[in-house]
């Protein structure tokens, strides 16, 4: 038999769950009935306005560079705190539970908390955003890293220590090799969701081409939004295969 | 030499000592086959005597220093003189032949020059050596990943020789290579020991082999030293007895029950 009794008590609660998150969020289909509402709605994004490309294209660079920045500080930040995240190379445990106790208060603030607070000091523009993007993203990286630092073989590691080299450099040398590949897959993955987040922190005053979707927006030029979210789309897209070249070239 | 006293080592958690109670002494030139039951405390044995498991109590003698009142760094530079070889090879993966055997000299560089992989001509002449003297002069540049076991075996017999190594530790490098190239590894090891006048010690699962190369079988048992003594000593009776088999040869028959 593939299910047991417990199983059942399972589906009862997912089903409890269901019931009172839909209740919660107002989750009503019959709400559709007003759908021409959306069609008329969208329907003022077409024909999309193409001279003002340029300008956007400008701003999506600097999306990009808000988002590239962002998360590859927080790599070259966080590889080397997910060493001392990581129970096999810490070495000591009270650096252990220092950093994954750092970690997880540096992940539990979202990036716009980062991106208001930052705001106050630093003004509007893009800087803001970058550091928060930085800071959520030491958090993350450091710690889907010490995970793959846990589960790497501990074999190399032995023998670096085996052939008398000094221990965080046995460490590093023999993991670092092993966790590569997918440390690039986690990073390329970040660099995506750091794009969709620089968006919103556009929202915030943060630049690049999020501020501009909330500006036109926020003044019903929907055939700009329209091309707005064309670029967007196609930015993060091209971002995604960019990330499978470089990794497939790496394996 | 290498003197051991008395070692004991219990970890934490288990009933049983890993090992009990361990005295030996080892000579030079001798090539030491070790022999005993999966967990009769082989591993351990091999493990303490680099320094990589610290005995619960005893003492580890090496040139009539004894590593218990040895600093982290002077432990170190022992075991840069100790080479190990494992069961599972233990390369670093995505490197290349050459740069793994050069990771053998690891121990007497500065951490800076090892990390950004400056090696002198000299240096790299030193690692072709040993590979040509391992066999596999033509693989240098080939990833690992891409050898067959017993290729792989021979880039960690090559890495520990670039130690310079006095001694050479084995914790059973054949366990997971074909009876042919485990016999060829083993050749090749005692032609290293012998080369280099090298005091060996290997685990090793296969009796046959131990008897063929072995100047002196160690047997373990619940670990005890149980046997002690020249190959040509170590009879049937003892493999039944450290094996808990019924009879010898049994591992290799097939049992219709």
């Amino acid at each position: 038999m593939w299910f047991k009794k417990s199983s059942i008590l399972t589906f009862i609660v997912l089903a409890l769950f269901v019931y009172l998150s839909m209740r919660l969020t107002e989750f009503d289909l019959s709400k559709f009935k007003d759908f021409r509402n959306m069609i008329d709605f969208l329907s003022h994004w077409f024909p999309m306005d193409f001279s003002l490309l340029p300008m956007i294209l400008e701003d999506s660079l600097e999306t990009l560079a808000m988002a590239f920045l962002g998360s590859f500080f927080g790599l070259i930040i966080g590889l080397p705190l997910s060493f001392m995240a990581a129970k096999n190379t810490s070495g000591s445990k009270v650096v252990y539970h220092l950093t994954r106790i750092g970690l997880s208060f540096v992940r539990s603030i979202p990036e716009i908390v980062f991106g208001l607070i930052l705001l106050t000091a630093l003004g509007l523009g893009p800087f803001p955003a970058v550091l928060a993007i930085m800071f959520h993203n030491i958090g993350v990286l450091g710690k889907l890293i010490s995970e793959l630092i846990e589960s790497s073989d501990p074999g190399p590691q032995e023998a670096m220590k085996a052939v008398g080299a000094k221990t965080w450099f046995a460490s590093l040398f023999s993991i670092l090799p092993q966790i590569w590949p997918n440390v690039l897959s986690n990073y390329f993955y970040r660099f995506e969701v750091a794009i969709r987040t620089s968006l919103i922190l556009g929202f915030i005053g943060g630049g690049g081409i999020g501020q501009r979707l909330f500006n036109d927006f926020k003044t019903f030029q929907y055939s700009a939004v329209s091309l707005d979210v064309l670029v967007i789309m196609i930015i993060v897209i091209v971002v995604d295969l960019f990330g499978s070249y470089v990794r497939s070239r790496v394996i | 030499m290498l003197e051991i006293r008395n070692i004991t080592v219990r970890y934490p958690g288990m009933k049983h000592n890993a090992l009990n109670s361990i005295n030996l002494t080892i000579h030079p030139g001798d090539f030491v086959c070790v022999l005993g039951k999966s967990g009769a405390g082989k591993s351990t044995l091999i493990r303490c005597l680099n320094g990589l498991q610290a005995p619960s109590s005893g003492e580890i003698i090496w040139d009539g220093q004894p590593f218990s009142v040895l600093s982290d760094e002077q432990l170190r530079k022992i075991r840069r003189e100790m080479g190990m070889i494992f069961q599972h090879f233990n390369l670093i993966p995505r490197l290349s032949v050459l740069q793994n055997v050069l990771t053998g000299m690891f121990g007497y560089r500065s951490s800076f020059k090892n990390l950004i992989g400056w090696f002198t001509e000299e240096e790299q002449a030193q690692a072709k050596q040993v590979i040509a003297e391992v066999g596999l002069a033509d693989f240098a540049d080939r990833r690992v990943e891409h050898l067959s076991g017993g290729q792989k075996q021979r880039v960690g017999i090559a890495r520990a020789l670039l130690q310079k190594p006095r001694f050479l530790l084995g914790d059973e490098p054949v366990a997971s290579l074909d009876p042919g190239t485990s016999d060829r590894i083993f050749s090749l090891l005692q032609e290293m020991h012998d080369r280099r006048n090298l005091q060996t010690i290997i685990n090793v699962h296969d009796v046959h082999l131990a008897k063929r190369y072995a100047t002196r079988i160690i047997a373990l048992k619940d670990g005890e030293v149980v046997f002690d003594g020249e190959p040509e000593k170590f009879k049937d009776d003892m493999y039944v007895f450290i094996y808990d088999a019924e009879s010898y040869g049994e591992r290799s028959s097939i049992r219709l029950t």
